[in-house]
């Protein structure tokens, strides 16, 4: 739809790219502060077992070691993400329930004597039977991993809207289905790390690798006891989060209470393995549905049943169990849908949030079984998809209201670009072509702990001299470009140059924002940032109109210069004023125009310092059921991939050679960057398709926590990916702006799903489709 | 076996460091001459974030001892922009959008730079197959393929 | 990740590296490109208290060829080996150049592939085909030992604690010879093989009979292994489909994989079958490519 913008739809360079490719761009571990000490944590290699007793003593006596803590030494307080599920202390204080399991911490004056102070730390253990799979832990007489949580339920969803057994009765086909995926990891490049240190004025200040500054600060706040006032987070740059750095990790507040004890900045940093044992990644899911449709091959009902192996603790598994059920019911016309979903501890690290938190298996399963539905009905995929597709304006039977939805633009685009009809059926033995569909929020709908809290808010203030702006942000640039996408809201807002706007983001001191998670950055502090701005310029122009003596409503600012409209005004006296205070400077303002310069300075100069601010929270979203919280957003962005794919039949090796990819993000802020998610999400959407899978042994140990065994894609693994921009302008976004960041790899795993079927004619049901499992299928195949 | 004076060429300046033997060269560049730009990411080869170039070879510098730099021509990330002036393939990445989280690219643009001084007009292929060795999860490594062409393409041309 | 504390010894001539190793017996440890040597030592699987950096051994660079044996040093870096040249076989390019990422190969060296011995080795089983033999200098000498029967184990070999390896030496390059390289992981980089098959191809002049073949397996034992029932089944017989397929077969009979994580046993051996057939198919059509070369 691509409005009349001067900045919003371009391709400008991204604000934090110079530094990052000249290895300016400072992340945690190259800050450093005067008198530093390490920190280091001990984690149980057990992973379930009483813990009978403690000794620090040998720790403590090493020469080096400056504290020791353990759960003794810290107030007994509980958290987590969702405050109804406080499941975890930061140190085990009886028991210990997944290998890794936190226990204590030290602070030492290097790395070597901290990690040799743990080695030193006596733990006695009482082994428990362990718990590893969603069967054994919901087995009659197993133990309860926790005390409060009867059965190892973490969560459990019964819901139904509409009447599916009312709905069956009325179909010519009911399909029926299974699926059942692994544990992913994040394997964002950064390992998490911090440094807590107590600054002068007493507050604790936390600067960490986070995507959530604000929940970060929250958590470590409530746990040590302090006032949110006293507590600050800063993130610097992030070598990536997709999930897994959405909550405060045990060594963000393991460095805090070390820093408030020792009174010296502690620095605590996971390695790789590390990042595995934290996880707080993508659970591993297990879906069965029951889909029936009419002949003509209208949707008609959905059962389905979800499993979660959670992992020891909730995190953030109670939204993902809800967002597992709530994510079908888009982006088709699906009047009847129930959904039962569980979500279960066992004895391994806990899952959380990861791109597509919750719904990338469900939405898997969902396609392919699409795709066996139109052939069923000798319906082409495609005609199937348009037939039920959702439009603009339509309310799913859970109460998501797709506000704007461009999916026929989505399927059709990619449907011309990859050239379906010349394929689809015409291609040699060993090729295959799928396609599929998906969509995803933009923005929770809620924050995760009850509040009517502004989601963000936003700070701009203009350079005194009129020179530009600086945008001050508490929101989190991850590598996504939030900060160039604010840069550029805001440029759009007040109607100046991009190059003209500073970001300042990641400081608690900025401000709220709930951070980078949910793709809500773009559409929420966008908002945000889109009111400051315009608020910023209405100052300006009020004072000016009251300086020209003219109504204000004749004025505007464009790309950087006051736009008068009507008859011809004097300005003169304005830009003598100007020039005169800036005797000496080579760059007066020209021209026929008033300048933004010389506005802001006049602003300023009758004003003070021009601060306007901008805030943003969701109007009351979505149904009134139990979990409608889950899946409710101001927006909903949509997109649908075409994969085609080779497969070798001897040794079962799945080779994807091309995506076609196109997205709904509502208007590109930056067309780059929504390019560049796009393509990301097809990346981690292959990996998880093919290679990706965190493996335990009987004792709950992670046999492969290394980027070597845990197989993340290679450039030389990635096909050529096409993308295609779909902008439906969305009337609840910043100039018509959504979500690209998730949504996107919705459709990448039923894409390949569905080639590999046009491929070899197998309906597969388990990732990762490594070599061995396609090889064993087609071997299954051929006997049968 | 306490710290031994090396002497080695960083970035094309004589440098003197002491160290200990079991520093690696990844500790040597970040902490004792203040070079962070080399990221220090999985510590075991895995990830291709540390990779410095050695003498005109990709090495990862987590897996390379301080000691055995001694002599040697070490260049790093932030070797190659001439005072304000990115290096061609530092502006293609920029202007691509070849960078995300950022945490990869140092050693994705070295891993560029030693391809192109072998094969200065590599294929898809040649490109895909130099970058092996650096992990991105953000990019998808589309964008970041394009900026090397385009920084292949463009300092030919020079 | 740290590293543990040791001592770093660099030095200057194999005689002083075999005294100082002699000195020091098994708590030193040569290293060489120490792509393997140091992430074991971080992961602290070794903790030797010595490091001996061989860089400096003149005795363990260059290669050589002499009345058609060519002789590579230790020091040959996996890069080194795989961009090829007069001395470098093709099927040992083959090999060098799957291994690990260009990182990794530009420090990795042949001599530290075949001392960490892994099962899956991408040098030594192209070397194992060839019928390579590896030189050990030791306190008392010199000897050769052919690679099959050298690898012992996981990481163990005949080499022992004092000697340094220091060389390969295996037939020159000629016409008529080819070998194929076939390996199997999930990606296509980066990668330890799930199943890896070097074939080696000895025509006769008539272009067609095979004068000699050995196939090496990885990944299905606990070291690299030939299986010397392809090498039975083709020796003296009319390359081509048919014997390559029972030449798989024996492979894949001789093959002692084991389930681990990464994959099973029976895929494995399914896939040696799969993989001996397909570097048979390569080494012929290299043998054969070479002898029209020559014409």
């Amino acid at each position: 739809m691509s409005g009349n913008f001067e900045v919003i739809g371009s391709r400008a360079p991204r604000k934090d790219a110079p530094n990052k490719s000249t290895g300016k761009a400072r992340y945690i571990e190259d800050i450093k502060f005067p008198g530093e000490l390490a920190g280091a944590l001990l984690q149980s290699p057990q992973a379930h077992a009483k813990i009978k007793r403690i000794d620090i003593s040998k720790a403590q006596a090493l020469p080096g070691v400056v504290a020791v803590i353990t759960a003794q030494d810290i107030p007994d307080v509980k958290y987590g993400v969702s405050p109804a599920r406080y499941d975890e202390t930061l140190f085990a204080v009886d028991r210990v329930r997944y290998v890794g399991d936190e226990i204590a911490a030290v602070a030492a004056e290097d790395l070597a004597t901290a990690l040799k102070a743990v080695e030193l730390i006596e733990v006695e253990y009482e082994p428990l039977p362990v718990l590893l799979t969603v069967e054994e832990a919901t087995a009659e007489g197993a133990p309860w991993l926790h005390d409060q949580f009867p059965d190892n339920v973490c969560a459990q969803v019964e819901q139904e809207f509409g009447d599916v057994e009312a709905a069956f009765a009325q179909c010519d086909l009911i399909q029926e289905g299974s699926f059942f995926s692994k544990r992913q990891d994040g394997a964002f490049i950064e390992p998490n790390q911090c440094v807590a240190l107590m600054d002068s004025d007493g507050v604790l200040n936390l600067h960490s690798s986070t995507q959530v500054p604000h929940y970060v600060q929250r958590t470590l706040a409530m746990v040590t006891g302090l006032s949110m006032s006293r507590v600050r987070v800063v993130k610097p740059y992030v070598g990536g989060g997709f999930g897994p750095k959405a909550s405060a990790t045990p060594i963000d507040l393991a460095a805090g209470f070390l820093a408030m004890k020792t009174g010296r900045p502690v620095r605590m940093a996971y390695t790789r393995e590390q990042v595995f044992l934290f996880s707080r990644a993508r659970h591993g899911f297990t879906h069965h549905m029951k889909i029936g449709v009419k002949k003509d091959g209208t949707l008609m009902a959905l059962d389905h049943q979800a499993t979660l192996d959670g992992g020891a603790y909730s995190s953030f598994g109670i939204a993902t169990v809800y967002y597992a059920g709530s994510l079908l019911g888009g982006p088709y016309k699906l009047p009847n849908m129930r959904y039962h979903g569980l979500r279960v501890f066992t004895n391994k690290p806990a899952c959380g949030a990861q791109r597509g938190h919750g719904g990338v298996i469900a939405r898997a399963l969902f396609e392919q079984q699409m795709d066996v539905i139109a052939e069923k009905l000798g319906m082409d995929p495609i005609e199937l998809r348009l037939k039920n597709m959702m439009e603009t304006g339509d309310v799913t039977c859970n109460d998501l209201a797709m506000s704007s939805l461009g999916m026929r633009e989505c399927i059709e685009a990619v449907k011309n670009g990859s050239g379906w009809d010349q394929k689809k059926g015409k291609l040699p033995p060993g090729k295959g072509i799928g396609m599929a569909c998906g969509f995803f929020v933009s923005g929770a709908g809620y924050p995760i702990y009850r509040s009517e809290t502004y989601h963000c808010t936003i700070m701009i203030k203009a350079d005194e001299d009129g020179g530009g702006i600086v945008v001050y942000t508490a929101s989190a640039e991850i590598g996504q470009g939030s900060e160039t996408t604010m840069a550029m809201i805001a440029a759009e807002a007040v109607g100046i140059p991009y190059e003209q706007v500073r970001v300042k983001s990641g400081d608690t001191d900025f401000g709220i924002d709930l951070g980078a998670y949910s793709s809500r950055t773009t559409l929420m502090t966008g908002h945000a940032t889109k009111e400051a701005g315009e608020n910023l310029k209405a100052m300006i122009l009020e004072t000016l109109a009251q300086e020209l003596g003219i109504d204000q409503s004749r004025l505007d600012i464009k790309n950087g210069l006051v736009k008068i409209s009507g008859e011809p005004v004097d300005f003169s006296a304005i830009r003598t004023g100007y020039i005169k205070e800036h005797r000496g400077w080579q760059d007066q303002p020209s021209g026929e125009e008033l300048t933004f310069r010389e506005a802001a300075r006049l602003a300023y100069l009758r004003l003070g310092t021009l601060v306007a601010t901008g805030k943003y929270k969701p109007p009351v979203l979505g149904g009134k059921y139990k979990g409608a919280a889950v899946g409710t957003s101001p927006a909903y962005g949509c997109s649908a991939q075409v994969a085609e794919v080779s497969v070798d039949f001897e040794t079962g090796q799945i080779k994807v050679e091309r995506i076609t990819d196109a997205h709904d993000c509502g208007q590109a802020v930056n067309l780059t960057s929504v390019e560049a998610q796009m393509q990301g999400s097809v990346s981690m959407g292959l990996g998880e398709a093919l290679f990706e899978e965190v493996k335990f042994d009987g004792q709950g140990r992670i046999l492969n926590p290394s980027l070597g065994e845990y197989h993340i894609p290679t450039v030389m693994d990635m096909p050529e990916t096409k993308c295609i921009v779909v902008e439906s302008g969305e009337p609840n976004g910043p100039f018509g702006a959504k979500e690209v960041g998730e949504g996107a790899i919705m459709p990448t795993i039923p894409a390949i799903l569905n080639a590999v079927r046009n491929a070899t004619g197998l309906v597969l049901d388990e990732t990762p489709l490594t070599p061995e499992r396609v090889y064993l299928a087609l071997k299954k195949q051929k006997g049968a | 076996m306490s710290k031994q004076a090396i002497t080695l060429t960083v970035n094309g300046v004589a440098r003197q460091a002491l160290v200990e033997p079991n520093q690696t060269l990844t500790s040597l560049l970040r902490d004792e001459l203040g070079l962070t730009g080399t990221k220090h990411g999985c510590g075991v080869g895995d990830c291709g974030c540390c990779t410095v170039i050695l003498d005109n070879e990709t090495v990862n510098s987590c897996l390379v001892l301080a000691m055995q730099a001694q002599g040697r021509e070490v260049l790093t990330i932030e070797g190659l922009a001439k005072g304000a002036e990115l290096h061609p393939l530092q502006q293609a990445f920029v202007d691509a959008g070849a960078i995300q989280c950022g945490f990869c690219t140092p050693g994705m643009i070295l891993s560029a730079k030693a391809l192109l001084e072998r094969t200065p007009r590599p294929s898809r292929e040649e490109i895909t197959k130099g970058l092996s060795g650096n992990l991105c999860r953000c990019t998808g490594y589309e964008k970041i393929v394009e900026a090397v062409q385009d920084a292949a393409d463009k300092m030919s041309e020079a | 990740m740290l590293l543990p504390s040791f001592d770093y010894y660099h030095p200057q001539s194999l005689p002083e590296a075999l005294s100082l190793l002699g000195e020091m017996g098994d708590q030193a440890r040569p290293l060489a490109g120490g792509t393997d040597l140091l992430v074991n030592l971080k992961l602290k699987k070794l903790a030797p208290k010595v490091l001996l950096d061989l860089s400096g051994l003149e005795e363990l660079q260059g290669n050589g060829t002499d009345e058609g044996l060519v002789s590579l040093g230790a020091l040959n870096t996996a890069s080194r080996l795989a961009s090829g040249g007069p001395e470098v076989p093709g099927l040992l390019a083959m090999g060098a150049g799957s291994l690990g990422s260009p990182q990794v190969r530009n420090r990795a060296t042949l001599g530290g592939n075949l001392v960490t011995a892994r099962p899956a080795a991408d040098i030594c089983l192209p070397l194992l085909a060839l019928g390579a033999r590896v030189v050990l200098a030791g306190p008392s000498g010199q000897r050769q030992v052919s690679l099959d029967g050298y690898f012992k184990g996981p990481g163990y070999t005949v080499k022992e604690p004092g000697e340094i390896l220091t060389h390969v030496l295996l037939d020159a390059p000629r016409p008529g010879v080819g070998g194929g390289y076939q390996k199997l992981g999930l990606r296509q980089a980066m990668e330890i093989a799930l199943v890896n098959v070097a074939a080696h191809l000895e025509l006769e002049d008539d272009g067609k009979t095979v004068a000699l073949a050995r196939v090496a397996l990885g990944a299905v034992a606990p070291f690299p292994m030939l299986s010397p029932g392809a090498a039975q089944v083709l020796q003296g017989a009319p390359a081509g489909e048919k014997i390559f397929t029972e030449a798989a077969e024996a492979a894949a009979a001789e093959a002692r994989p084991i389930d681990d994580h990464r994959g099973s046993a029976a895929y494995r051996q399914d896939m040696v079958r799969t993989l001996t057939l397909r570097a048979l198919r390569q080494a012929l059509s290299q043998a054969q490519g070479s002898k029209e070369e020559q014409a």
